[in-house]
């Protein structure tokens, strides 16, 4: 029984083997085979192993005559008869010497199959998300983190910045750009395409200061990862979820009166409390009057440095807090 | 002229309505449309006539010398002419022995396939070589008569009547009597179960398993696949019903035919010895081996079962590059290996 398929291998060229290997190669693609079974199909009908060696696709595919697939650790000598599949990929045949006839049209149609196959199950053109999803995945490998970054216009040694949304959506900025008006992120610190997936956790940490920017969530809407500094370990996990009476303090201060919030984020954000004044609009002794409200409820003074700065770290902690 | 199709309402039965045959495998779909073309398949068999043209066939393709029975000496050739059933002809044993065995080695004793109308000893048994190779197995193989001109029982008994023999001269032969494995493919399937039910039943030999391979069970042939495989594969469902019925004759469909005319038929299926069963998604025999499975474990019996997407009749040997066909040849070795070391 062994001849009958051995003669399938024994193709007489004169005898309309053309025809035979044609077929065979069309009724694998229109039965929705897959790439081994095309490189089997050579391996069969030339009698020799064949190998799919796509290195950039990390790819490597050999089987032998007999229909197993055989691996090789090694790369396919440059004299075996070829044919390049795509700009990735080339099928060998193992075999010393040019392409005879028949070996010409099996390589011809396995890789015309080779061909509509990857068509068929390559995904389509990435999407931008899907782009992003690689580029900043620090486990993705660094060939397909080039490629996501070449397909997301990033030139390798420019520098870009990735922004995070509180939301947890990540995004690039192109160097010296700046986030859109009304975007809410933290943003990472500069870094180069094959590099940025490391930058995510601080464009993360840096949302986490973020505010909407209302009067009933004052604080910045845009946070720069390496203007925070130390700050960033206030983000440390587990940290904020301690007992932390200054920002009880300040939940029960903010819910005492409509302006609360907004004035203390100006005292916090401001050089002077004549400066908060001014960048709440109102006047100055209107001002003082709701610092000293406020520091009833605080239970700290405002008007030193020291009173702003644990002010200031409350808000924080306090926005950290609600972000968790 | 069209044919009738078993158990539909032209034939006055009511059977539920089935959908197409399952796909091929996309390899086997492929060397099935190249071969063809080469004209390597076998005839299909539509009637009586043609049981002729498939015997010329057979013989050419299956056609295999003694030195690739052989294989390069690793195996001795012999060949017995031992007792048949009484009354009846003597009948030839094919041995194929392992030439470096110094113990009694495990045997498989194979009955070949052909629909039950064609084939002889040497058919199939290079398939059975690779099987007993990895357990230095030896194998018995009979040529048994073949209908029409033979029917039922003699084919059966045949193979009874030679396995007796092998059982009870084991010790001359160099085989060990208490690991015979009976294996058959196809018409081979359906004479190896329905002889593990007679030396059930006539008290031995005793058998360490049965490995039927897409096994022709069934002789109402109306089951589910043989209605979607009717006119279509290597052994269609039209093809069956003419080995059936030179088989059986008037027989054929009766309520009251032995099991050991169609080994479907067993009501009782305990007491056997542990059984593979192997057979593709896509041909006449799926319906009825998964049954005959299902009724050995409701019987409390051992079985295993394995049926391989996409494969027509006999897969394994058109297109053994296949990795489905590997698995199925993986997959029997294993069973056996298992068998025999237990």
């Amino acid at each position: 029984m062994r001849e009958l398929t051995g003669r399938l291998a024994g193709l007489d060229p004169d005898a309309g083997a053309a025809l035979q290997v044609i077929a065979y190669f069309d009724r694998l693609v229109d039965a929705r085979a897959g790439l081994e079974s095309v490189v089997r199909g050579a391996a069969v009908l030339s009698a020799s192993p064949a190998w799919l060696h796509a290195p950039s696709r990390h790819l490597d595919l050999r089987v032998t005559p007999d229909g197993m697939r055989h691996d090789h650790p090694g790369v396919p000598a440059p004299d075996w008869c070829h044919v390049d599949i795509d700009e990735a990929g080339t099928l060998w045949l193992e075999r010393p010497g040019p392409a005879g006839p028949v070996e010409a049209m099996i390589l011809e149609r396995a890789a015309l199959a080779a061909r509509a196959v990857t068509a068929r199950t390559r995904p389509r053109r990435p999407s931008r998300r899907e782009l992003l999803e690689v580029l900043l995945d620090a486990g993705a490998p660094e060939a397909d983190r080039r490629y996501a970054a070449r397909g997301l216009g990033l030139s390798p040694d420019v520098r870009a910045r990735v922004t995070a949304t509180p939301g947890g959506r990540l995004d690039i900025l192109q160097q010296d750009s700046e986030p859109e008006p009304s975007e809410r992120v933290g943003v990472g610190p500069p870094a180069r395409p094959l590099k940025l997936a490391a930058t995510v956790e601080a464009a993360q940490a840096a949302a986490r200061f973020t505010a909407a920017g209302t009067a009933s969530d004052p604080g910045p809407r845009v946070v720069y990862a390496e203007n925070l500094g130390v700050l960033l370990v206030l983000t440390k996990p587990g940290l904020m979820q301690q007992s932390l009476p200054d920002v009880d303090a300040l939940e029960r201060a903010s819910i005492a009166a409509p302006w609360m919030l907004a004035t203390l984020d100006a005292l916090a954000r401001n050089a002077s409390h004549r400066a908060a004044a001014t960048a709440l609009n109102i006047h100055h002794s209107t001002l003082q009057e709701r610092v000293t409200q406020a520091e009833r409820h605080l239970g700290w003074a405002l008007h030193d440095v020291d009173g702003q700065m644990r002010l200031a770290t409350a808000l924080m902690a306090r926005r950290i807090r609600q972000a968790t | 002229m069209t044919q009738t199709v078993e158990g539909s309402e032209q034939a006055g039965g009511q059977l539920p309505p089935v959908g197409p045959l399952p796909p091929y495998d996309p390899e086997f779909d492929a060397g099935l449309a190249a071969m063809q073309a080469q004209g390597f398949l076998p005839p299909p068999l539509t009637s009586a006539e043609q049981i002729p043209v498939l015997r010329a066939w057979m013989t050419q393709a299956f056609a295999v010398t003694d030195d690739e029975l052989a294989r390069n000496g690793a195996y001795t050739l012999e060949e017995r002419q031992v007792p048949g059933p009484a009354g009846a002809p003597e009948i030839t044993l094919l041995i194929v022995r392992p030439a470096a065995a110094d113990t009694a080695t495990p045997v498989i004793y194979h009955t070949h396939g052909g629909g039950m109308v064609v084939g002889g000893r040497r058919d199939g048994v290079p398939g059975m070589l690779d099987l007993a190779e990895p357990s230095g197995a030896a194998v018995v193989s009979v040529e048994y008569r073949l209908a029409p001109e033979h029917p039922h029982p003699a084919p059966v008994e045949d193979c009874y009547a030679g396995l007796k023999w092998t059982a009870e001269h084991a010790g001359e032969l160099g085989l060990d009597a208490d690991r015979i494995v009976i294996a058959g493919a196809s018409a081979g399937g359906g004479l190896a179960a329905a002889t593990a039910l007679l030396a059930r039943d006539e008290g031995g030999p005793a058998l360490l398993g049965q490995m039927l391979i897409c096994p022709m069970l069934d002789d109402r042939n109306d089951t589910a696949s043989a209605r979607q495989s009717y006119d279509k594969g290597t052994w269609s469902g039209l093809g069956n019903h003419v080995g059936w019925t030179a088989l059986l004759g008037e027989r054929k469909g009766s309520a009251d035919l032995s099991p050991v005319a169609s080994a479907s038929r067993a009501t009782d299926l305990s007491g056997l010895p542990p059984a593979l069963l192997d057979v593709g998604s896509a041909e006449v025999f799926r319906s009825e081996t998964v049954a005959y499975a299902e009724r050995i474990w409701q019987a409390g019996g051992v079985a295993e079962l394995h049926v391989w997407p996409g494969g027509f009749h006999g897969y394994d040997m058109f297109v053994p590059q296949s990795p489905v066909s590997q698995g199925t040849v993986r997959a029997r070795r294993d069973w056996l290996g298992r068998l025999l070391s237990s």
